[in-house]
């Protein structure tokens, strides 16, 4: 029997910790809201197919078969759903979705890791504009802020850096392929080995700090100064650089980073990415990009699109616990009802003690802790 | 700002102190561990030894900010973390081994003996076999010789403890050496500690020569 254990990789969210999630998902659903996005609620349940295009690097999903044999999996992720509700549906473009949900991820056995996350998000369809990047960073901004996190740090970087620069380089293709990996993998010892032919170049003083390419914005900026003139990476630099002035106007103390070594989140981001973290965070808060091929796996035509998702776990995470208050306990006779009633409504964290006796009241009081109000009191 | 590190206790950690304490690292406490698994002797790092492939469940949970470890623990556990720098100890090889009258040619499924698993699959993906695993938590080499299996798939530094129990070698695969790995996230939080600490390993490799 295993009717008292939890499968391995989930768990129960109760008390402070359930309340908590319950209200950040409610202040970003009032953000989604206000700034005129629409709900979008897809099933838990899909066919394996639909998220073909995921780079599944840690994890699998859980897998099912239905009535005809077709591999059902619960959903992995929740931006490939949207698209295919995009390619199948009809929906005027451009469009604007927030959606929350649940997303499974079977990730090694008994290594303490939850294969059950909760996130919240948002996708923007059919805007090609670095606008849409902008509206998703505002919503990031404001998003962490309505967490009660502050001190953290939001960094950008894009999906066209590297390959722009290794197209630059006068190596072979097969060492551009291991150079890249290495670079990714930031396998210094490796990468180093590989760079060797490009000594001496106008590259070298670019590559030797390239593994190390993240950090302060601007610092990051000088780096990429030293490079020789890359014609694609013109609009690619440009964009960058104006979404930082974007931010620092927005909110002027908020630290702007920027990582030209890694690879993009998925395959199919084509330009800006973005993520956040905190200095003591073990996940991003949240992460999202622009990925103009996402709609290419369900259809022959691309459409621009851009969107975030907010990983409500690693926010609760974060967020500062809410300073106890002081709780009450409302114990009445049944015929009392009315005034009990108005006890509630004009008492902040109060609840009705439905106990039969004021002893057993007095009892449930001393015991959760809380002031008891007795409405039968010289009755 | 402490940098916490996990080190392989054992062979890993007796070869890497040298160059802990090469590059400035106070390991007075490692030396004259006693019993104790937490090392704070040095304001700037936190030392924790622990079983080689506990260094990456606590690298994954992000319990500490970087791992030092043996390439064959990360090759079967597909480390999803940086490995950064290769320490240039702990080298020795994969290799595939048998009795003197194993033929890797012959046409049957193979029963391999391993305790790595994972890369034994891989390599025989890579050469187009599909093998019979079997896994060993230890001794490895007597599986062919009691005729558990045909083959053995193991690490040998020297190929001592092969000769002595007379396997041969039929074929090398991955060289292992001790690597440094370093959580993905930890990079960007800690990047300054981080690159000061992986360039004085660098300049202390050069010092000790390895």
């Amino acid at each position: 029997m295993k009717n008292r254990n939890l499968p391995s990789g989930t768990r129960d969210e109760f008390g402070v910790r359930a309340e908590m999630k319950e209200n950040i998902t409610a202040k970003l659903f009032d953000l989604f809201k206000q700034r005129g996005f629409s709900k979008l609620t897809t099933p838990i349940l899909e066919y394996a197919d639909v998220f073909k295009p995921l780079n599944l690097t840690n994890y699998r999903p859980y897998q099912l078969l239905d009535e005809q044999g077709e591999a059902l999996v619960l959903r992995p992720d929740l931006t490939l759903p949207v698209a295919r509700v995009m390619s199948t549906t009809g929906v005027e473009l451009p469009a604007k979705w927030y959606y929350s949900g649940d997303v499974f991820r079977v990730k090694k056995q008994l290594s303490g890791s939850y294969n059950q996350l909760t996130q919240a998000g948002i996708e923007l369809v059919g805007y090609a504009s670095l606008k849409g990047e902008w509206e998703c960073l505002k919503i990031a901004l404001e998003g962490v802020r309505a967490a009660g996190i502050d001190d953290w740090t939001l960094e950008l970087s894009d999906a066209r850096f590297v390959n722009d620069v290794l197209a630059a380089l006068p190596i072979p293709e097969p060492t551009k392929n291991a150079l890249k990996q290495a670079l990714f993998a930031k396998d210094l010892s490796r990468y180093k080995q590989l760079c060797k032919p490009l000594a001496d170049t106008a590259f070298e003083p670019f590559l030797n700090e390239w593994p190390w390419l993240f950090g302060d914005f601007d610092k990051v900026i000088q780096v990429v100064d030293t490079l020789p003139e890359i014609t694609a990476l013109v609009p690619v630099i440009t964009n960058l650089k104006q979404t930082a002035g974007f931010i620092r106007t927005q909110t002027p103390e908020q630290a702007v980073f920027l990582d030209l070594s890694i690879p993009s989140p998925q395959s199919y981001y084509t330009g800006m990415a973005f993520q956040g973290y905190t200095q003591n965070s073990s996940d991003y808060l949240f992460s999202g990009g622009r990925y103009d091929e996402l709609l290419t796996s369900f259809q022959q035509v691309k459409e621009p699109a851009v969107g975030l998702a907010f990983d409500t776990d690693a926010l609760v995470d974060r967020m500062p616990e809410p300073a106890s208050t002081e709780q009450s306990l409302i114990y009445f006779e049944a015929d009392q009802w009315q005034l009990a009633e108005t006890t509630l409504n004009k008492t902040p964290n109060s609840t009705f003690c439905l106990a039969d006796s004021l002893e057993e009241a007095k009892r449930i009081a001393i015991s959760t802790n809380r002031k008891l109000i007795d409405l039968t009191e010289g009755r | 700002m402490t940098i916490k590190i996990a080190l392989t206790k054992g062979r890993v950690e007796e070869q890497v102190l040298p160059l802990l304490e090469a590059s400035g690292i106070d390991c007075s406490g490692v030396r004259n561990k006693g019993r104790r698994l937490i090392f704070n002797e040095d304001p700037n790092f936190q030392i924790i030894l622990v079983k080689g492939p506990d260094v990456l469940t606590y690298l994954n949970n992000s319990s500490v900010h970087i791992g030092i470890v043996g390439s064959d623990i990360l090759a079967e556990q597909n480390n999803p973390q940086y490995a950064m720098l290769d320490m240039g100890v702990g080298k020795c090889r994969f290799v595939l081994a048998s009795t003197r009258d194993f033929n890797p040619q012959q046409v049957r499924r193979k029963i391999i003996a391993t305790k790595y698993p994972s890369i034994t699959k891989r390599y025989f993906q890579s050469i187009g076999e599909d093998v019979e695993i079997i896994k060993i938590e230890g001794s490895v080499e007597l599986a062919p010789l009691i005729g558990l299996a045909d083959a053995i798939v193991d690490i040998t530094e020297t190929g001592t403890t092969l000769k002595e129990n007379d396997l041969h070698v039929y074929a090398e695969l991955q060289p292992v050496s001790t690597k440094l790995v370093v959580n993905r996230l930890a990079v960007k939080q800690y990047r300054p500690e981080i690159k000061t600490f992986i360039s004085n390993l660098q300049e202390a490799q050069k010092t000790l020569g390895v």
